[in-house]
């Protein structure tokens, strides 16, 4: 409960902080005097919209206003956050967007796919080939369907994977 | 006009598109963790290669087919789900747990048919008229239904108003970043080159509904076998018409204009409907215990509402859902602006997209109802491969935007703050809904005081305007009266 608190305050915090930000950084936005309404005119007033609500937000969160948590269908409201999974998915996506440029788009492609599915709790062994049949299926079907070629890295000038 | 579209819409090439996007919506529509405005957002960068009549088919097929797809989830899940269809969950999901799933899921698709049939029909009528008129409208008058648009969408929906409105203005920030269009000058770049251009709508889009999603539901994800109730009971008996036809006709009749008024989409109208069911119902005691009607009512007025989103989407170029929101960013992506002028210049277009609405319907009919023993199955993907494969999706839809890397930097960030949201209350749909329409905000806003040399009562002196203001300060009333009722009856109790 306290953590939770601790939490929103932080994102309320957030919200104001991009607010101020807006309105320090329009300041440096170069206005031309001739028009009417320069382009510093919108960013004010974006700002000011964030300031409030971000502190609104921080005090409706110390009047014990706590936001309500979204529900869905594959979320059990019983359970704790598991942080630790979180942590991993952004680690895969962060390996995913370094390697793409690295081995290629098919290698990071399957890379991705079998660090989720492993992290949230598939067997590895069944999660390896799906994810690189996967990967290779998606590298095809763009390089000969779409005619749009994601970079085929290690599998550069190979037949099919090369477009 | 309406016969050209069909001629066009009718062609094998174009049925095989609308096939597609009716599928592949209900398909996401079934799967939990996806809704239509994900799915439209990573297909727009798939289909940069095809026509703009093609894409916009497809569309507009994920956008119906996700609303049929839905309810299926809905009442054969044992768990809560898509806002909109919640209230179906409530007397669906008794039904299917009862052994009458077969006639819940009949009266979900017939009812959806037949109110998404009428709904497009008045579509059809309204539209043009309603075109007409708005071609009268000044740029103060837009700026007005922005300024509503972006108070319902924020404020009004949602338990929290503070919250959606922080969301809105998040949103709105992200559509600032980059080159401004009146003095091009550079705002909010950081000084980084690839920045200037702005931020993609695909990446924040994607990131918000996709990874914010998915990071959402690993965070807390349900373990355990997937429980789908069987569906049991016959389809279509005579007293499954009998009590069925008044609730969708009244669905529609609710559900539609609700739609299309900036008043906050399917939502809303599900809970009236459900109401209005309730309180003309013989058999009230029958509803929290598996009512037809209460199926039956809310599913014909999810998806009027559903097509009423699309007149001030066409005719006005306002999206009030997040998915609307997305289709205009669609629209955008081929040089086209929805809004009054779009039946005079792209009138082929338009007539083919609202005929393939028809045609779509019929054939969400037949996917829905003799084939749903499919989407069962697809109910059941376990769900480890489920997010994997979301998040591999999401990642290449934004890489394949423009083919850099710093895209799927900022699809990270936006997907953790999404994250985050979830957590908290935040809504995602403002975000959306500011990042699209910002931009148009502060042109019109710009050009009226353009115009008007500065003064700024030109924004609320024009008749439309005032009156669209007008009516916003009584909504507003009537939200503040309703809530403060609200804390008292809670008080006393």
């Amino acid at each position: 409960m306290i953590a939770a608190k601790v939490e929103e305050y932080a994102f309320g915090g957030l919200v104001a902080a991009v607010g101020v930000f807006t309105l320090v950084d329009a300041t440096t936005i170069a206005g031309r005097d001739d028009n009417v309404v320069g382009p510093r005119a919108f960013p004010y007033a974006v700002g000011i919209l964030l300031v409030v609500t971000g502190i609104a937000a921080i005090i409706a969160t110390a009047r014990g206003k706590l936001g309500q948590a979204e529900e869905a269908e594959d979320v059990d409201e019983n359970v704790r956050t598991d942080w630790l999974t979180v942590a991993k998915l952004v680690a895969v996506l962060i390996v995913h967007l370094v390697l793409i440029d690295v081995v290629g788009w098919p290698v990071a492609a399957a890379l991705l796919f079998f660090g989720a599915a492993w992290t949230l709790g598939a067997t590895w062994w069944r999660a390896l080939p799906i994810a690189v049949v996967l990967a290779l299926l998606v590298q095809v079907v763009f390089a000969y369907g779409l005619g749009l070629s994601l970079p085929a890295g290690i599998f550069e000038g190979v037949p099919f994977l090369d477009g | 006009m309406l016969l050209e579209g069909f001629a066009t819409a009718a062609q094998p090439e174009y049925l095989l598109y609308a096939l597609l996007g009716v599928t592949l919506g209900t398909a996401v529509g079934v799967l939990p963790g996806i809704g239509p405005a994900m799915t439209v957002a990573l297909l727009l960068p798939l289909t940069y290669t095809l026509e703009p009549t093609a894409a916009l088919i497809i569309f507009a097929g994920i956008y119906y087919g996700g609303m049929y797809g839905g309810s299926t989830t809905s009442i054969l899940l044992n768990t809560p789900g898509e806002s909109a269809s919640i209230v179906t969950a409530l007397e669906g999901n008794k039904m299917a747990k009862a052994g009458r799933g077969a006639a819940a899921l009949a009266t979900a698709a017939i009812g959806s048919f037949v109110a998404g049939t009428i709904a497009t029909v008045l579509l059809t009528l309204l539209a043009p008229v309603i075109a007409d008129l708005a071609v009268q409208l000044g740029p103060a008058d837009y700026v007005a239904l922005m300024v509503v648009a972006f108070t319902t969408v924020a404020a009004l929906l949602g338990s929290s108003p503070v919250r959606g409105l922080a969301s809105l203005g998040l949103g709105l920030f992200i559509g600032l970043v980059g080159t401004d269009t009146l003095t091009g000058q550079q705002r909010f770049t950081l000084g980084v080159a690839t920045m200037s251009d702005g931020i993609d709508v695909v990446v924040v889009a994607v990131g918000v509904f996709a990874v914010g999603e998915a990071l959402y539901v690993a965070s807390r994800l349900r373990h355990g076998p997937i429980e789908v109730i069987p569906v049991g009971g016959k389809w279509m008996t005579r007293g499954f018409w009998a009590r069925s036809w008044k609730p969708w006709l009244r669905g529609t009749f609710i559900g539609f204009p609700i739609g299309t008024v900036p008043a906050g989409g399917a939502d809303v109208s599900t809970f009236l409907s459900y109401a209005a069911e309730k309180k003309l119902s013989k058999r009230p005691e029958e509803f929290g215990k598996g009512a037809i009607e209460g199926v039956a009512g809310p599913e014909a007025a999810n998806n009027a509402a559903a097509a009423g989103v699309l007149v001030p989407l066409l005719t006005l170029g306002l999206p009030t859902t997040a998915t609307a929101a997305v289709i205009v960013a669609a629209f955008q992506s081929y040089g086209i602006q929805p809004g009054p002028l779009l039946f005079t210049n792209n009138g082929p277009m338009v007539w083919a997209l609202i005929a393939s609405l028809y045609i779509g319907n019929v054939m969400l009919l037949v996917l829905n109802l003799p084939l749903v023993k499919i989407w069962v199955k697809v109910l059941q993907i376990p769900r480890p491969y489920l997010y994997a494969g979301i998040l591999l999706f999401a990642a290449l839809g934004t890489y394949a935007v423009n083919f850099v890397v710093d895209d799927l930097i900022v699809l990270l960030v936006i997907g953790v703050i999404g994250f985050f949201m979830r957590r908290h209350g935040y809504p995602v749909a403002p975000l959306v809904v500011g990042l699209i329409l910002g931009p148009m905000a502060e042109e019109q806003v710009r050009r009226t005081l353009q115009i008007s040399e500065g003064k700024l009562s030109a924004l609320v002196t024009s008749p439309f305007a005032a009156v669209a203001y007008s009516i916003l300060v009584v909504l507003l009333v009537v939200a503040v009266v309703l809530r403060l009722r609200r804390k008292k009856s809670e008080v006393t109790v």
